[in-house]
This record gives structure tokens, C-alpha cells and sequence, in this order.
């Protein structure tokens, strides 16, 4: 059986979206919340998932809900933040063993929908209606660490810090835990008026995977729902700057052994844009395959790199470029990078090579359905475009696309910013 | 070729295995309704085996560190031009790594299975070794060895192993270093190539998409015949106890990190199926989220997420391997070590075996999700002699003595070593 999708409103701005395949051994439930993010609301946000999953009034402890979840086959209760586009998405959800391969016949999705529902829905309170204070402060530290511990991956720091430079003045350069200090700061009062808000307003998605009993999880929900009063709605909202104005550039100096080079640009075609899908095959066709211009050149070419890799953000319509080179070969990487973006705006590429682009991104396309979690964020990545498309129409989009409107959609992309984290120079020598 | 099918009724699925005449085991895992196809061959060599005597010679030949990694870059070139441009044509997405004892070659496609599989079989049967081909990837090598330099997590873990390990190459970088990747040639290339990928040491998975009467007609056609021979691969002898027992490295960081090993006795065979599920039960009664260890060290604000722990074990090497964040790496080992005392004084709980029993029973299926997971668990379960269906079939035999039995030779408080990564000492945090 192929995966079925289907859709239903169950409040206003809330939606159960049910994916129905039986072919894995697993089931999955995800409820995200879209909310804007703000530079004031950042950090509260962020940590109320974290702060939700250790707060159930049921379950009223960390180990009593965790003896639970391993005593249903070794359940896995998530949250987590992402960022999509100028929207902050706060996720909670379960994964567990499809009811078919319990030991003892255990109906294990009804358990964990209820799971879900109770720590969504009736978290523990105190008398004065606030999260146990030493429930969040056990959060605000995990969270505070999570937001050190990116600073100890110089790859991902790297990444970040060159958004957070390219987008300064807009609210994509905000991060997505919020800052360390307004972490620290948060008040338990606070997290439940920011709860009781992701519930009033947030847009929500709720995703049922796998060959479950998806009819009891969509009434459970409906009724969960039904006692909340929905408002104001959160609309979507991203800015998107089509063109880079002038280069910025920043060199910033740590312990490192390997420079890390970013390179941020503005794509001109974002959402739903006509030529986002030219933009997607230009991308690739740069440098988002083994077969692609920054990888043979770059890397097999010039040998400066281990990895030289594009990615495009259609939502906030940029794409980076990142790369870990020696720094006396900056200048070289950088060139080299530049140049080959110029081949691909000036047309300087075959039509094998065009070929060869389209299958493997097609061959993405259609491994997409063999995974939950491919499954998952194709949809999400769908959710403010108006219509959700399924990975075949993506295929049939995609091989439309003409080597004119390839070399045209490269045409669009224009450098904004340039960042590398070097050695100290005792190191660099 | 005699055709075996493997069944699991508890699982509802099937696979076939074959032994072909080349000495290549190949395994196929059909999956119902799954749109791609992976694919994986893999040979028994890996970082460690740098010490060994060529088939056919009597004296130990010894190979720079890092050789079995630069081959496997290597590899992918041969005298017609390089596998990701023949795997273009295909659609295929194509990779491959080189762990401490496999170095295993792959590729995951929706369309042209048999070309790709073709381009496979042929890439690891194909060397093609010149002083410029092999000059143009130290460049490319060199900085994959210096990314890991900045990794933390990376560095912890080959302290750890070079604090638990006097001898043993385990200890070694997988990829070498800067240095030892100087002495890599052509000739040598040549040598470990000749002696390791002989298809006798190699395993090939196909999970997925498939028909496994193909996969066997196919590696009829395409693997060629040879003698068989593989090489005798030589380890120092390794004294029981660790070589000390903290190291400490400091980067510039705000979050410190760790890693605590206990050093165990490897034994001369591969550990069963049962004895891993057993040390799995253990570790999971032990340290898992509803364990009293994992409620102090969170009451006592000492980890987060990252927490973990895992059984690393393999030729010549076996250690308990705990891991993660801390803000006090000294204090969390302190408390982990009076944990595992109060384990061997009361043993596991019956309470507590149960429920981990059936942690790890659904953890083992639902690795069964994608057919990338398969291949892959295939090829390490047969490198070591052991089954997939199997070893899920004795989770659910495992019985309470059995565990309490095997945790006597096992987390021996003794011999332990902890590596910490530390933030800068003149710079505290951001």
C-alpha cells in the first residue's frame, strides 16, 4: 500500500493531516504549532515544548512518565523548535511499535494519542496555575545548554552566525531557542501565558503516521480542541529580500583548526513563486549533489575541501554555501565558488549534466515516501503554500524546467554575505 | 548456489541469502511497497587492521594508519572515470565509509536498480591507483582530518579510546592524520587492496524494492571468481586494565563533554546475539530515562538529552561507553561508578529487567522501519556471525539469571577511564 493522505480542519487554524501506510513498523504523531517569531517571544516559546513534555498531571514525574514510555515497547516522547521561514515551530510528538508487533496484543497508538492529548492539554499546575518551578528550571538549563552546545559545533555555529549577520535587520536573524539571557530570565507564570497562547492561536498541524487508529486520534483531538477558544489565528508571515544590495563580509576568530566558510545569498524566487522550481534544479546543479559544479571543481579540482555543499531555503528564499577549508585558501574557495555560480548564470553547463541533476533530484523526491519522518516534513514544508502537492507532481515540475530557466533562476542569486570563523594566528600558521 | 530464506513470523517479514561461488555472502530483504532500493557491500577491513600477512607471505607487513579511509576515497576512481559520474546516469544517491573493522560501499535508487548495482559491484572490484590520483586526495583528506580535529565529540571519544588502550590500533583515528596519510602510495594502496577485497571477506545487503532472484543472477554475472584467500590480520596482545584513568583536552566551548568507558576483557570469539541483548538489558535497567541513575544525575542538574550510553565492541576490543554533556564530567562519573556498585551489590531488578526487556525488544523493530537500517544491520550482524531475526527473536527469551550473570563480567569500577573536552581555561563561556 502506497501512503494515503488526507486532510480535515478540526478547529480554526487547527488541522489533523493522516498519513495512512502500513508498511513500517512504526507509528508517529506530531502536533506543531506555528507561531511568528519574535525577538520578545523567542526564548518563551522555545522552551515551553521541553517544559510540556515534563509536565504532565498524569504523569506527574520525569520517571513515572518515562517508566511508562518504556513500559509501551520503548515509546519516544520529542519536542523540539524549528524555524520555518519568520515562524517559530514548536513541535511535540510521539513515535512508537505499530500494535502489530506488541508481545501481548497492547493497542499502544490509542495510548500514546491519549499521551499526547493529556500533556498538550492538562499539564501539571500548581495552585496558583503556574509550571512547577523545579520543572522549569530543569528546562531553562537543558535549553541554555542546547544553545552552548551549538556554539561547541563549529559547523553549525558558523552556519548560524552567518544568518544571523545576513538577516540582522529582519526576524529570520533571530535564533530560534532565543537568547540565552531571556532564557535565564523566564518566569514560570510565563511559560503558561505562552501556552495558553501556542493553544489559542498558534496555526497547528497535527500529523498521524503510519497504520494506526487514526480515527480515534482525530476525535480525540477534535475534542481537546472543542473546549479551546481559537482567535487570531497566526498568519504566515516571512519577508523576503530578492536582491542583495552590497557584499557584507565578517572574519571572526576562534581556536579552530579548520576555517569555516560561509557564504550567504539571496535567491530572488522564494515560496510560491514561479521560478522556484528552476531555482531548486540551479542549486542542485551547483552544489547539491557529488556530480555537482562545487563538488567537482571545488573539491575534486582545486582539492581545497573536504565538503563544499549548497542549500536553498526556499521559504526564506536564501541559499548557503558551506565549506571547511585551510585559511590561506580562503581567498581561493571563495573565488572558486563564485566562479562556479557564474558558470551555471552564464548557461556553461550540458545537457547531460542537466539530466544527470534532474534524476537524483527526482530519485529525493520519490525516496521520500519509504521514510515517516521524509513523509512528515514534506507535508509540513507544504503547510503555508495554499495546496499541498504530492513528490510525484514535484518530479513532473521539475523535468519541465528548461536549461534557459536554470541559467535565468542563477541569474536571480545574488551574494549578501560572507562569513568565516578562522584560527587564532598561532594556530593558523 | 543454494537459495535460503529466512523467515520471521513475528515480524511477518522474509529474506534470502546465497553464498556465491566467489565466497560472496549476499543478503536480500525485499520491502512491500517501498519506492527505492538500497544497496550495500561491504569488506571485513576497516581503521584497525593495519598489521597483517599477506596472503601467501610469512612476514607481517605493517601499513600507514588511515590507509583502509583513503582507499575507500580511492576506490571510487577507476581507469573509465570516477562511480558518482557513472551513478549520475543512474539517478542513485551513492556513498561510503569506513568504520574501525568494515569499509562498506552503497548507494539507495528509485529507478535502474540493476545498472547502479552494476556500477557497484564493478567500483569495488576495479582499482585504479596512480601517484596523481592519489596526490589529489590528500588535499581532500587533510581537511576531513581537521574537520574532526574541531569536532569535540570526535575527540572526546579518541581520548577515551586511547586512555582504555595501550596497544591495540583501535585507538587510532580512523582517518589517520595529517602525517601518516603522507606515506600512502599507490604501492600500498595496491597491497591492502589486494589482500582485503576479495569477495570471500565481503557481504553484500540489498533491502528495499527488489527481487532477490535478480540480486543472485546479477552477482552471477559481475563478481569474479578468485582463490579465496584472505589475510592474516595481526593484533597486539592488550593488557586487561586501562592505560589511565582521565584525559582531559580543551576547546574553545561553552558546554564541556564526556565520555566514560569501562574497559572489559574481549575474549577470543565474537560475542553472541544473546550476549548483547543481555548487556543491552543491563545498560538500559541501569541508565535509561526511568532509571534512579538518570532521576539524580537530572535532580543533580549534571545532563541533559545528550546523555547516552552504548556497548562498543569488536575485534580485540569490548567497553561500556557512557556519554554527553556536563557541566561536571568528574561529579557524573563519580555518581554513574556508585550506580554500577549498587547494580553489582543488589543486581538487577526484576521490575526494572522487564521493562527494559521491552524497551529494547521495541527499539530492535522499529530499527526495522527502512531498508537502509537492514542492510546495514545485515552486514554487521554477518561480519560477527550473527542473525537479524535471530537476534530479536532472543530479546524476548532473555531471562533475568541470564543478565545477572553477564553483568558480573561487566562495568568493572576498576578499570574505567574518563575523557573530558573542557572549555578554554582563560575564557569561560561566551
Amino acid at each position: 500500500m502506497q501512503s494515503k493522505f488526507s486532510r480535515l480542519e478540526i478547529a480554526p487554524g487547527v488541522s489533523f493531516n493522516a498519513i495512512k501506510d502500513d508498511r513500517f513498523k512504526t507509528g508517529r504523531i506530531s502536533v506543531t504549532m506555528f507561531l511568528p517569531l519574535e525577538r520578545e517571544t523567542a526564548a518563551v516559546f522555545a522552551v515551553l515544548p521541553f517544559v510540556l513534555t515534563n509536565s504532565c498531571c498524569k504523569y506527574s514525574d520525569f520517571t513515572s512518565l518515562n517508566r511508562h514510555l518504556e513500559e509501551l515497547y520503548g515509546a519516544s516522547l520529542f519536542a523540539d523548535v524549528n524555524k520555518m521561514g519568520e515562524m517559530q515551530a514548536l513541535t511535540v510528538a510521539v513515535s512508537f511499535l505499530d500494535d502489530k508487533f506488541t508481545l501481548d496484543g497492547e493497542n499502544l497508538s490509542r495510548s500514546l494519542t491519549q499521551l499526547l492529548c493529556d500533556i498538550l492539554f492538562d499539564p501539571l499546575l500548581t495552585e496558583a496555575g503556574a509550571f512547577k518551578e523545579e520543572n522549569v528550571e530543569q528546562e531553562k538549563r537543558q535549553l541554555i545548554e542546547l544553545i552552548d552546545s551549538e556554539y561547541s559545533d563549529k559547523k553549525a555555529f558558523a552556519k548560524s552566525r552567518c544568518e544571523q549577520i545576513m538577516c540582522q535587520d529582519e526576524k529570520f536573524g533571530i535564533s530560534k531557542w532565543g537568547e540565552k539571557k531571556e532564557v535565564a530570565a523566564l518566569l514560570p507564570k510565563d511559560i503558561v501565558k505562552a501556552w495558553q497562547t501556542a493553544l489559542k492561536t498558534a496555526k497547528i498541524e497535527i500529523m498521524a503516521l503510519g497504520d494506526l487508529d487514526e480515527k480515534s486520534a482525530l476525535a480525540g483531538f477534535k475534542e481537546a480542541f472543542s473546549k479551546i477558544k481559537r482567535e487570531n489565528v497566526a498568519k504566515f508571515e516571512t519577508q523576503v529580500i530578492r536582491k542583495a544590495e552590497k557584499v557584507k563580509a565578517q572574519c571572526e576568530k576562534q581556536d579552530v583548526a579548520q576555517c569555516k566558510l560561509v557564504m550567504g545569498f539571496r535567491t530572488g524566487a522564494a515560496q510560491t513563486d514561479p521560478e522556484v522550481m528552476a531555482v531548486r534544479v540551479a542549486v542542485a546543479l551547483f552544489g547539491a549533489t557529488p556530480q555537482s559544479k562545487l563538488f567537482l571543481n571545488v573539491r575534486e579540482k582545486l582539492s581545497l575541501c573536504y565538503y563544499c555543499a549548497a542549500k536553498y531555503d526556499r521559504i526564506k528564499g536564501i541559499m548557503l554555501v558551506q565549506s571547511g577549508v585551510e585559511q590561506k585558501n580562503l581567498d581561493k574557495a571563495r573565488a572558486g565558488i563564485l566562479n562556479q555560480l557564474d558558470e551555471i548564470k552564464n548557461g556553461n553547463f550540458t545537457d547531460a549534466e542537466l539530466d544527470d541533476t534532474k534524476r537524483s533530484l527526482a530519485n529525493s523526491y520519490r525516496t521520500i515516501g519509504d521514510f515517516l519522518s521524509g513523509l512528515e516534513n514534506f507535508y509540513l514544508s507544504q503547510v503555508f503554500d495554499g495546496e499541498f502537492l504530492a513528490p510525484e507532481q514535484f518530479i513532473e515540475a521539475m523535468e519541465k524546467v528548461k536549461k534557459e530557466q536554470v541559467a535565468a533562476a542563477a541569474k536571480l542569486i545574488t551574494l549578501d554575505t560572507v562569513y568565516a570563523l578562522v584560527g587564532s594566528e598561532e594556530v593558523a600558521k | 548456489m543454494i537459495l535460503k530464506e529466512v523467515k520471521s513470523n513475528r515480524l511477518g517479514d522474509k529474506y534470502f541469502c546465497v553464498e556465491h561461488a566467489s565466497g560472496l555472502r549476499v543478503f536480500v530483504y525485499p520491502k512491500r511497497g517501498h519506492s527505492s532500493t538500497y544497496a550495500i557491500i561491504g569488506t571485513k577491513y576497516g581503521s584497525i587492521n593495519t598489521s597483517f600477512k599477506p596472503c601467501g607471505e610469512n612476514d607481517v607487513v605493517q601499513v600507514p594508519d588511515g590507509i583502509a579511509h583513503y582507499l575507500e576515497h580511492k576506490l571510487f576512481e577507476s581507469e573509465d572515470g570516477d562511480a558518482f559520474s557513472k551513478y549520475a546516469k543512474t539517478g542513485a544517491s551513492a556513498n561510503a565509509y569506513t568504520s574501525f573493522d568494515m569499509t562498506c560501499y552503497l548507494f539507495s535508487c528509485t529507478e535502474k536498480f540493476e545498472e547502479s548495482l552494476k556500477i557497484l559491484l564493478e567500483l569495488v572490484q576495479s582499482p585504479y591507483f596512480t601517484p596523481e590520483n592519489v596526490e589529489k586526495e590528500r588535499g581532500i583528506i587533510g581537511q576531513e582530518i581537521r574537520m574532526y580535529d574541531d569536532d569535540p565529540s570526535w575527540r572526546v571519544m579518541f581520548n577515551l579510546l586511547g586512555a582504555m588502550y595501550h596497544k591495540h590500533p583501535v585507538k587510532v583515528d580512523i582517518a589517520g592524520t595529517v602525517e601518516s596519510i603522507t606515506k600512502i602510495t599507490p604501492e600500498n594502496l595496491y597491497k591492502c587492496y589486494k589482500n582485503f577485497y576479495n569477495p570471500s571477506n565481503m557481504v553484500l545487503c540489498v533491502a528495499g524494492n527488489v527481487d532477490a532472484e535478480r540480486v543472485f543472477e546479477l552477482v552471477d554475472d559481475l563478481v569474479k571468481p578468485n582463490d579465496g584467500k584472505v589475510p592474516e590480520c595481526i593484533f597486539p596482545e592488550e593488557p586487561y586494565n586501562v592505560v589511565t584513568d582521565r584525559v582531559e583536552q580543551h576547546f574553545e566551548i561553552a558546554m564541556p563533554t564526556f565520555q566514560l568507558g569501562f574497559k572489559e576483557n574481549a575474549g577470543k570469539d565474537p560475542l553472541t546475539e544473546e550476549q548483547l541483548v543481555q548487556t543491552d538489558i543491563i545498560l538500559q535497567a541501569l541508565a535509561s530515562k526511568s532509571s534512579r541513575l538518570y532521576k539524580r544525575l537530572l535532580d543533580e542538574s549534571l545532563i541533559n538529552d545528550s546523555f547516552g550510553y552504548e556497548y562498543f565492541e569488536g575485534r580485540g576490543y569490548a567497553a561500556v561507553i557512557f556519554s554527553g554533556e556536563s557541566k561536571d564530567p568528574d561529579k557524573t562519573a563519580k555518581i554513574i561508578k556508585e550506580a554500577v556498585d549498587e547494580l553489582h551489590k543488589n543486581g538487577v531488578d526484576k521490575e526494572d529487567f522487564e521493562r527494559a526487556k521491552k524497551l529494547v525488544y521495541g527499539r530492535n523493530v522499529a530499527m526495522l522501519n527502512s531498508a537502509e537500517n537492514i542492510a546495514n544491520e545485515m552486514m554487521k550482524l554477518s561480519f560477527a556471525g550473527r542473525e537479524l531475526f535471530h537476534a530479536v527473536e532472543c530479546i524476548a527469551n532473555t531471562t533475568l539469571d541470564q543478565v545477572n550473570d553477564r553483568l558480573k563480567h561487566q562495568l568493572d569500577n576498576k578499570n574505567s577511564s574518563l575523557s573530558v573536552v573542557l572549555p578554554m581555561p582563560s575564557k569561560k563561556g561566551r
